[in-house]
């Protein structure tokens, strides 16, 4: 039967709210007697808290509690969104005697207005012994190196005496002897930055306690039911006496798969038995929040003279700032998602992640894969020109394809022995040829645009993957349950952070059930009212929380099949739902409606027509993406305009492609960021330089290129309706595409990001052969 | 703490407050219950707090509430009338404008200010307008796209500010 | 945050502005369009005078000047047909770069000069204009050049003084004129990290009667070339004396390393968009009846 709903550009559930300025979101309300709490910051990267004297504070007419290390207990905890055991070490603590990089937390206040809070926070006396701090993630393992986390009580770090939050070393097949066979060994060095998410909604959080004396936290998170369990851990509540809420939220990307806010908040409510608000301001967002792991690759492949890949060898030194959040599954994603990429059966992955007393790095959009294929991609551009291939030709001959096994993935779980990844769906071949079309390739290849003027024209490329939810560990549950006017309503723990994913939900209930989608009423992530899901992050909400609606809603079709057979006095399987009301297949007008099924149930069968759930999977469907660019350089400048970005997608069935695309649109906006003006640095004391809009540049609707998006649907088993995943994949290409495009250009490569027209001038102004700087080229 | 009054039709609407005199209009108008009005930046950088200020686009975050005493004051509120959207709301939830929706009244305003003034503004004068309100969700074609389309349908001609109730 | 800001007042003259500004002693604070005054915070702020309402806001031709109040928005300059008309609409291009629609809307000329940055974009085309300020203080009222003004901006003097009005000479006009302001940016919204305005005029045999360059962003503040202007006076217009004019410019910059740039990338930049500006310039001239 052909679909209704599912592959429908149907208007968000939520939209009607969200362009009306309904108050939605988690700061959108106002509750009697609510206190502000301010964090106050480290302004060392690195010290010891020998004293601190909160007295004067805590006199401040207007402050109702200040808390220090002192008032707290310790308990060892990771803040990253994981499910537990998380693999990120537990080396953090709600307030601690020691501080690792500038904004750390020193001590919290409520108060009962921002400005006495501020007040407050200035008038907290404390005494550092300031200690040298590592800035520099190549001095953090060097002997004699300060060490970060010289406490006793953290737990799971690989090596705290040489500052290595984890290590990873994986391989298959033998990548020594493979490197052998190679006809040619390219090996080059690459450097990623420090990106922040910048979603416009910075992280708030707000608490309370209820009539019954539970603590409710009401933030905007990506991750509700990890929260929960963590904040109760934390601070010694049992689970059942915690609810945490997710409102409408203004992005997250990542930044907000962290419990950042909640635990300080909670604190602070349970010290004054009062509501208390934290909300970062964007200057703490940009640096007291989270950021993306800076990255230096050392990629390594060996080809053939035809071209095949056979080996490929990446060695990252990661720094996970001062806190080992996501430390070891970013990094894993870098081998694990970058390197099957080609169908080389030789692979190594080795990395070091450091800490050093920076900001903490953490889930990002992309989660490592960025940084990997920035590498993997430049590189493999570079291979491409020496073997004169045309790239798109080399990428065809060596990327991976339906059918093939991934076997690194097997080795490369979150944090314990994962599952070999199967191809089931792949759209490589289709999304090459449209994209390359898209762009014009061939002619603009041969002939660019630009020659003899300053401004010349370049173009290039990149392929990436991602996946669909972890293996084996994201899971979720959906519940519905059926009311008298035929419609129903849906809960589900998942957290829409804004990508759409309640509308996408509410689709697939809609398809399933045969009814109109303005018959769900779909509610989530609520700790109380919703089932379990591990939260929104790994691309994991279309296809594993859909594959639970997609379940839930098949058992409650059956009930529904099942009173209407006996309302119809018909046999269940020559019936059928669709259009709101459930029909015999071979006489149409023998019908009933789902709202006299509904009432018939409530109010005659004394039956509520409702279940439940569950669902994960044991593979991760790779979601696929081809990025094509053209840019302009202007030679006299170093000045980079993205002409033109081409994407090709394959995310399985796109649920809504409206909002599919719209999704690779934002993907990509922010992949241009990470290409060329996005970056966190900091100065000679581990201050950040330019926590704020000023300095740290992302794209507005000025500088945005042409884009255009091609969606690429298969059909994926493992997927409800066929789907996969869309929201990560989009953003990998687009750095290595433009750096591509610029050495198609200017005949520069520049291997670090961002890509400054300052480098870029300085590089063309310097230009050495190619072979001058490393070696290179080994021919045997 | 001094306070001082304010008068300032918000929406239509003569409103008289009680302020600091170094409140600013976007912690008054929240405090007031407008929270279309979002908080993004403090800085006039992100355009989430975006208002129309006698049908001006402005940061309210720069703006003190005290400035605005006797002014017109337009929030994300109070453009849709009797029930009915207006026709860039309609746009941006049928073009797929609108993801997470924080940055969205402040970007739906600046575009309603843009088609007062200019009923039939090209690509880049659309991409001009919203070059103040930040995006991080959409990329901001389908925005764009949006904004051109409810151009394209409507036969206006510019429209005057008109002033609103004159508090004194 | 300004929550210990005692009194708001919103003068409705320049008398009475300076007389609360004497009052406040140090703690009022001026604001009009308070783009840069807000964004900066002010927990010492205890008293804000609101300038917007001081009469201040106007563009007018006088005596062959045209006189721009000091609270004169960013967006009105970018909209004045009277500035669209002086030097090929320099100072209304200069403006209409100025960050978002919602800031040109707040954003005023006075803010935009007093404030100091070096990345002021008005300051650059004013200086190319010869433009003069005047500063209102108890006694009367000053005319200064903007250069003056700007070397002490910085420099606390004794009485509360006001800049009240900015003045452009309608002198340098005429056939075959010539201006170009050229930006330069990390995205299109972003702070100058170089701006320039330049302007000329040649004589009938296409020889440059007179020139004028300002450079912004570049140093401490912006600043004219005059020694790039006198190279070129006199001189045939043709691509050797623009390559010894950006070689000048090259030698008379004093460019600041800051997070946005290093001082070397604005050397070269000051040198190339000098020599943008002197091609738009010369295109105009040469095309100008």
């Amino acid at each position: 039967m052909p679909l209704n709903t599912v592959g429908r550009n149907v208007r968000k559930v939520d939209g009607v709210k969200l362009v009306t300025g309904a108050p939605a979101f988690t700061d959108d309300i106002q509750m009697p007697g609510m206190l502000i709490g301010k964090i106050l910051p480290s302004p060392h990267a690195h010290a010891r808290i020998l004293r601190i004297d909160t007295h004067r504070a805590k006199a401040l007419a207007g402050v109702h509690a200040v808390l220090t290390w002192q008032d707290v207990n310790r308990v060892p905890h990771t803040t990253a969104g994981q499910a537990w055991p998380e693999p990120s070490p537990y080396d953090t603590y709600l307030l601690d005697s020691k501080v690792r990089f500038v904004g750390d937390r020193v001590a919290a206040v409520a108060a009962e207005s921002r400005a006495v809070a501020e007040q407050a926070l200035r008038l907290i006396e404390v005494e550092y012994e300031v200690l040298p701090p590592v800035l520099d993630m190549e001095q953090a393992m060097q002997p004699g190196a300060p060490m970060i986390h010289d406490e006793p009580d953290s737990k799971n770090i690989y090596d705290a005496r040489r500052n290595v939050a984890a290590h990873i070393m994986r391989e298959i097949g033998n990548v020594d002897e493979a490197f052998c066979e190679a006809d040619y060994i390219f090996e080059r060095e690459y450097r990623t930055q420090r990106q922040q998410h910048c979603m416009l909604e910075p992280h708030v959080t707000i608490c309370w306690l209820d009539s019954d004396g539970r603590l409710v936290i009401r933030s905007s998170t990506q991750v509700p039911y990890h929260c929960r369990r963590q904040v109760a851990m934390i601070l010694g509540v049992p689970v059942s006496r915690v609810h945490v809420i997710k409102p409408r939220i203004g992005g997250g990307f990542g930044g907000k798969q962290e419990m950042l806010l909640e635990d300080i908040c909670g604190a602070l409510t349970l010290a004054t038995r009062r509501p208390v608000k934290i909300e970062y301001t964007r200057e703490e967002e940009f640096y007291m929040a989270r950021s993306r792991h800076p990255q230096i690759l050392r990629m390594k492949m060996g080809v053939k003279r035809d071209g095949t890949v056979l080996a490929s060898h990446l060695k990252v030194l990661a720094t996970t700032g001062a806190y080992g959040s996501h430390a070891s599954t970013v990094q894993g994603n870098t081998g694990s998602k970058v390197l099957p990429l080609f169908r080389a059966s030789h692979l190594r992955f080795e990395c070091d992640v450091v800490y050093t007393n920076t900001p903490v790095a953490g889930a990002f959009r992309g989660y490592g894969c960025p940084q990997g294929f920035f590498a993997m991609e430049s590189l493999a551009d570079e291979i491409a020109e020496k073997l004169k291939m045309d790239p798109v030709e080399f990428h065809r001959k060596n990327v991976i394809r339906q059918g093939d096994v991934d076997r690194l993935s097997a080795q490369l779980g979150e944090g314990r022995e994962g599952l070999p990844r199967v191809v089931r769906s792949c759209g490589f071949p289709v999304c090459l040829q449209k994209a390359a079309a898209a762009i014009d390739w061939e002619k603009k290849r041969r002939s660019p645009v630009g020659h003899g003027s300053p401004v010349m024209h370049g173009v290039g490329m990149a392929c990436t993957m991602q996946g669909s939810g972890i293996a084996g560990i994201d899971w979720a549950s959906a519940f519905l349950k059926m009311n008298e006017d035929g419609s129903f309503y849906l809960q589900v723990g998942a957290s829409d952070v804004g990508a759409g994913a309640d509308t996408v939900l509410a689709q697939i209930a809609a398809e399933t059930l045969g009814v109109s989608l303005d018959k769900i009423v779909i509610t989530s992530g609520d700790t109380d009212f919703t089932p379990f899901d591990t939260g929104a992050y790994a691309s994991s909400t279309t296809i594993i929380t859909g594959g639970a609606v997609k379940k839930a809603a098949e058992k409650v079709r059956a009930q529904v099949l099942s009173l209407a057979a006996k309302m119809l006095d018909a046999p269940v399987e020559s019936l059928t739902c669709g259009y709101n009301e459930v029909f015999c297949k071979d006489e149409a007008r023998k019908a009933v409606s789902m709202t006299d099924i509904g009432l018939q149930a409530l109010y005659k069968e004394r039956l509520q027509i409702m279940d439940a759930a569950s669902h994960f999977n044991t593979d991760s469907p790779p979601p696929f993406s081809v990025t094509f660019a053209e840019v302009a350089v202007d030679r006299q400048t170093g000045k980079i305009r993205v002409v033109h970005l081409v994407t090709a997608v394959d995310p399985g069935v796109a649920i809504n492609p409206m909002q599919v695309e719209g999704q690779v649109e934002g993907a990509v906006t922010q992949g241009l960021g990470f290409a060329l003006t996005e970056d966190l640095t900091l100065d000679e004391s581990g201050r950040p330089r330019n926590p704020n809009f000023r300095d740290y540049k992302i794209f507005s609707a000025k500088d945005m290129p042409k884009l255009t998006t091609i969606l690429v649907q298969t059909e994926e088993p493992l997927g409800p309706y066929g789907a996969k995943s869309v929201s990560e994949v989009p953003i990998n290409g687009v750095a290595p595409a433009i750096a591509n495009a610029i050495y198609h250009a200017v005949g520069v490569r520049i291997r670090r990001l961002p890509i400054h027209a300052e480098d870029l001038l300085r590089a063309l102004h310097e230009r050495q052969p190619e072979h001058a700087e490393e070696e290179v080229l080994v021919v045997q | 703490m001094k306070t001082m009054p304010l008068c300032i039709t918000v929406n239509g609407a003569v409103r008289q407050w009680t302020i600091a005199p170094g409140d600013l209009l976007l912690d008054v108008l929240r405090r007031e219950g407008f929270f279309g009005v979002k908080r993004g930046c403090e800085k006039g950088e992100c355009g989430a707090c975006t208002v129309l200020l006698n049908g001006k686009p402005v940061n309210s975050c720069l703006v003190f509430a005290a400035q605005a005493d006797g002014c017109d004051v337009m929030t994300i509120e109070g453009l849709a009338s009797g029930g009915e959207m207006h026709p860039l709301q309609e746009a941006f939830l049928e073009h797929g404008a609108v993801q997470c929706g924080f940055c969205s009244p402040g970007m739906i305003l600046a575009a309603k200010a843009l088609l007062d003034r200019q009923p039939h503004p090209t690509e880049e004068q659309v991409r001009e307008a919203l070059a103040g309100n930040y995006c991080r969700c959409t990329g901001y074609k389908k925005p764009v796209e949006a904004v051109l389309r409810v151009a394209e349908k409507s036969n206006g001609a510019p429209r005057r500010h008109k002033a609103g109730a004159i508090c004194r | 945050m300004f929550d210990q800001v005692e009194a708001f007042y919103r003068p409705e003259s320049v008398a009475e502005a300076l007389r609360l500004l004497e009052r406040g002693k140090g703690h009022a604070h001026l604001v009009a369009g308070g783009t840069d005054l807000v964004a900066g915070g002010g927990r010492s702020v205890r008293f804000l005078i609101d300038l917007t309402g001081a009469g201040l806001s106007y563009i007018r031709k006088r005596d062959g000047v045209c006189a721009i109040g000091a609270t004169t928005t960013m967006a009105e300059l970018e909209e004045s047909t009277a500035l669209r008309a002086i030097a090929g609409g320099l100072l209304s291009r200069a403006a209409a770069t100025c960050g978002s629609v919602q800031i040109r809307n707040r954003a005023t000329l006075g803010g935009n000069l007093a404030h100091g940055s070096s990345a002021a974009d008005l300051v650059t085309p004013l200086l190319a204009l010869d433009a003069f300020v005047v500063v209102a203080h108890g006694l009367g009222r000053r005319k200064t050049g903007l250069a003056e003004y700007l070397e002490r901006a910085h420099v606390r003097i004794g009485a509360p003084s006001l800049l009240v009005e900015v003045g452009v000479p309608e002198s340098l006009r005429g056939a075959r004129c010539g201006w170009s302001f050229q930006k330069f940016g990390r995205t299109e919204t972003d702070i100058s990290l170089l701006n320039a305005a330049a302007g000329l005029q040649l004589d009938a045999g296409g020889r440059v009667k007179w020139a004028r360059l300002a450079l912004g962003a570049v140093g401490e503040f912006p600043f004219r070339l005059f020694r790039v202007e006198e190279l070129m006076t006199g001189r045939e217009l043709d691509h050797t004396l623009l390559a010894e004019a950006r070689e000048q410019v090259m030698r008379d910059v004093k460019p600041i390393t800051d997070q946005r740039a290093s001082a070397e990338f604005r050397r070269e930049l000051s040198r190339v968009l000098a020599g943008r500006a002197w091609e738009e310039c010369a295109d105009q001239a040469r095309h100008a009846i």
